[in-house]
């Protein structure tokens, strides 16, 4: 089986230096570029599995080049971001990102994000859900069908960020994509449910301004 | 003066009547009295007009109504005249006094009008509103007749004259000297001042408020650029440092030694960047706080460019040098001055190709050293050549890297020392100048 490969788009040499260096050790190949015109034209040529974008490049966002690239691929996007560049974050996803790391970030951080993003349908192994009776913990819950509907989707995308859009489209249908309010209520519904302390969630987790994730505890760094 | 005139109009009536007489009956020349009556009414009024009516009756009677010199009254037709001179001069005086009167109020309300448009033209021009009063006092004072009058600010006065609209207290006339102006005038005048005074303040109060918004506005662009550049500054070597960092911690990267050889550089080159940052930042705040005090020292201008490339280590074999032994020396802070030129440095080393040399050339003459930095980049447009000074200044479409205080310091610390730093017109790429003072040779 061929190494994965991945593309690096930052302007910062050191940064690039430093990703590549270890994606290389982590089993991916890896195309670096530094602006959003390298990113694409390199993206074009090398068909990455999976692109790491930073948000600011000397010529343009990354915003924009995410949905360049949305036009023709599919392939998986996660952005860096920083603080005080989230709506530039949330912009990034509404183009077409699939994730998001916040500057600065360990390694382990991002090869978990990338290894979610590049995962495609449900993993391998036992069944997250086991329909017909749902137990968490052993304890059966009941659950609404929205709530059903979320919760698989969550099973199914575990350790992916899903954006409210996406989760508004993919449970309640196209109609539904900006009501995010309703989303919230559903969520911390479906919580209750879930989490023990709901209050200190450690399944479903909020990610602020961008959506939530479903993780799981055993697998995080 | 109005006395005497009196009299004299009786005595010149008594002269012309004793001129008449031997042609005309004497009783009907009584009449002419009236000319004497008549203009000393117009003039002075009514406390004249009846001394001047009683002393035509008496002169009439003592020297012609027989028996002559003698104030005896034989007939009515003394009281007869008495009555109509007095009626006579009752009447003209009045309708003299009332024409006077018009005339005065006219003047006065012209005077208002003036004052009122003088007002309006001052207090509406827009300058400084207590300068403008100030200019109002006199032609206030005039206007209320007294001596000295001033307006005076504020929702509530114990003392003055209350200037209001409405409800709303705008200020109060204040009179020092406790005359008390007219009554009418007051009601005349003070309100339509107070509504003048009212727009003038309210205008003042907006002007104030744009300017207080412009400014916090100004001081927020300038504190966000600034938030934007150190986070961003300060956050890319982080990132590369805890990328790295990570990559070596990290059990499950299988890494060569040369991966973990490039990854440790990465960190001691970022770490390094992260100093100089920090240093940049506080070399700025001590500029802007006046706290770099120079300690100036004799130096040959190449020992100062030695200094600073043996700074920026082993990026200095870009730079070309063209130096002039001729060169007198400068007196400067060594440490300073070297900022200013790894600074300039530097800055042309970022923005220029990466293979591209740096030109560093020293030149002599009238009374002080110029040293160029000239580089190959994309050069300085015209407009930003000032702009580029500016703390956190960033070309247009350079990107993000660094924070944009590099040459910002570089002037700091040249003019601490005596000298500039400007951006040279140039065909292409960039092209700064430093000039020192050359110290004179003794």
């Amino acid at each position: 089986m061929s190494r994965p490969r991945i593309l690096v788009v930052d302007d910062e040499p050191q940064i690039l230096r430093a990703l590549e260096t270890n994606l290389r050790g982590a089993g991916y190949e890896v195309d670096t570029a530094a602006t959003a015109e390298d990113a694409l034209s390199t993206a074009a040529a090398r068909r990455p599995e999976a692109v790491i974008l930073d948000l600011l490049l000397p010529d343009g966002r990354g915003t924009d080049v995410c949905r360049e690239l949305r036009t023709w691929s599919s392939v998986p996007v996660i952005v860096l971001s920083a603080v005080g560049e989230e709506s530039e974050k949330v912009a990034a996803l509404d183009a077409g990102a699939d994730d998001y790391v916040t500057k600065p970030f360990g390694m382990d951080e991002l090869l978990a994000r990338l290894r979610a993003a590049t995962r495609r349908g449900t993993p391998s192994g036992e069944p997250v859900l086991d329909v017909g009776e749902i137990r968490v913990g052993g304890r059966p819950v009941q659950l609404t069908p929205h709530e059903f509907d979320m919760l698989r989707l969550f099973a199914q995308n575990e350790g992916k960020l899903l954006t409210h859009r996406t989760i508004l489209r993919e449970v309640w249908g196209p109609a539904y994509q900006v009501e995010s309010h309703y989303l919230h209520v559903y969520v911390s519904q479906l919580r209750r449910k879930l989490e023990p302390e709901p209050a200190r969630p450690r399944y479903l987790l909020t990610e602020p301004g961008a959506g939530y994730r479903l993780v799981n505890p055993a697998s995080r760094p | 003066m109005a006395a005497l005139a009196s009299a004299g109009a009786v005595a010149l009536v008594t002269a012309a009547i004793a001129v008449a007489r031997p042609y005309v009956p004497v009783l009907s020349l009584g009449v002419l009295y009236v000319f004497a009556v008549l203009p000393v009414a117009v003039a002075w009024g009514l406390a004249y007009a009846i001394p001047v009516s009683v002393a035509s009756m008496l002169a009439f009677n003592f020297f012609f109504l027989p028996p002559t010199h003698t104030f005896a009254l034989r007939d009515n037709e003394n009281w007869f005249a008495l009555a109509v001179y007095l009626v006579t001069a009752v009447v003209v005086s009045e309708l003299a006094a009332r024409a006077r009167r018009r005339a005065v109020e006219a003047e006065q309300r012209e005077r208002e009008a003036a004052l009122l448009a003088q007002a309006s033209d001052a207090l509406l021009r827009g300058t400084e509103l207590a300068e403008e009063l100030e200019r109002l006092r006199a032609p206030l004072a005039d206007v209320l007749g007294v001596l000295s009058a001033r307006v005076e600010l504020g929702p509530s006065h114990e003392h003055g004259y209350p200037l209001r609209v409405g409800t709303r207290g705008i200020g109060a006339v204040v009179v020092p000297d406790g005359r008390e102006p007219d009554s009418a005038v007051r009601d005349r005048l003070f309100p339509a001042l107070a509504a003048l005074v009212a727009v003038a303040v309210d205008r003042d109060e907006l002007q104030r408020e744009a300017l207080e918004a412009e400014t916090l506005r100004r001081s927020d662009a300038a504190k966000t650029a600034l938030l934007r550049a150190v986070s961003h500054d300060l956050r890319s070597p982080l990132t590369a440092i805890d990328a790295a960092a990570s990559g070596l911690q990290s059990e499950t990267l299988r890494l060569r030694d040369d991966d973990r050889r490039a990854l440790l550089a990465t960190i001691r080159v970022e770490s390094a960047r992260l100093a100089r940052l920090v240093e940049n930042l506080l070399d700025l705040s001590r500029l802007q706080a006046g706290a770099a005090q120079p300690r100036p020292e004799l130096w040959p201008p190449e020992e100062l460019i030695a200094q600073a490339l043996d700074e920026l280590a082993e990026a200095n074999t870009r730079v070309v040098l063209e130096l002039d032994d001729g060169v007198l020396p400068v007196r400067v802070d060594a440490a300073q001055i070297e900022r200013v030129l790894v600074n300039l440095i530097e800055n042309a080393l970022k923005y220029s190709p990466p293979d591209a040399p740096v030109r560093v050339a020293v030149e002599g003459g009238d009374g002080e050293v110029r040293l160029h930095v000239i580089d190959g980049g994309p050069g300085i447009a015209p407009a930003e050549r000032d702009r580029v000074f500016e703390p956190f200044h960033r070309a247009a479409g350079t990107g993000t890297r660094g924070a944009g205080l590099g040459l910002a310091i570089a002037r700091g610390f040249a003019q601490a020392n005596g000298g500039r730093v400007w951006a040279e017109p140039a065909e292409r790429g960039a092209h700064l100048v430093v000039a020192l003072p050359a110290e004179p040779r003794a």
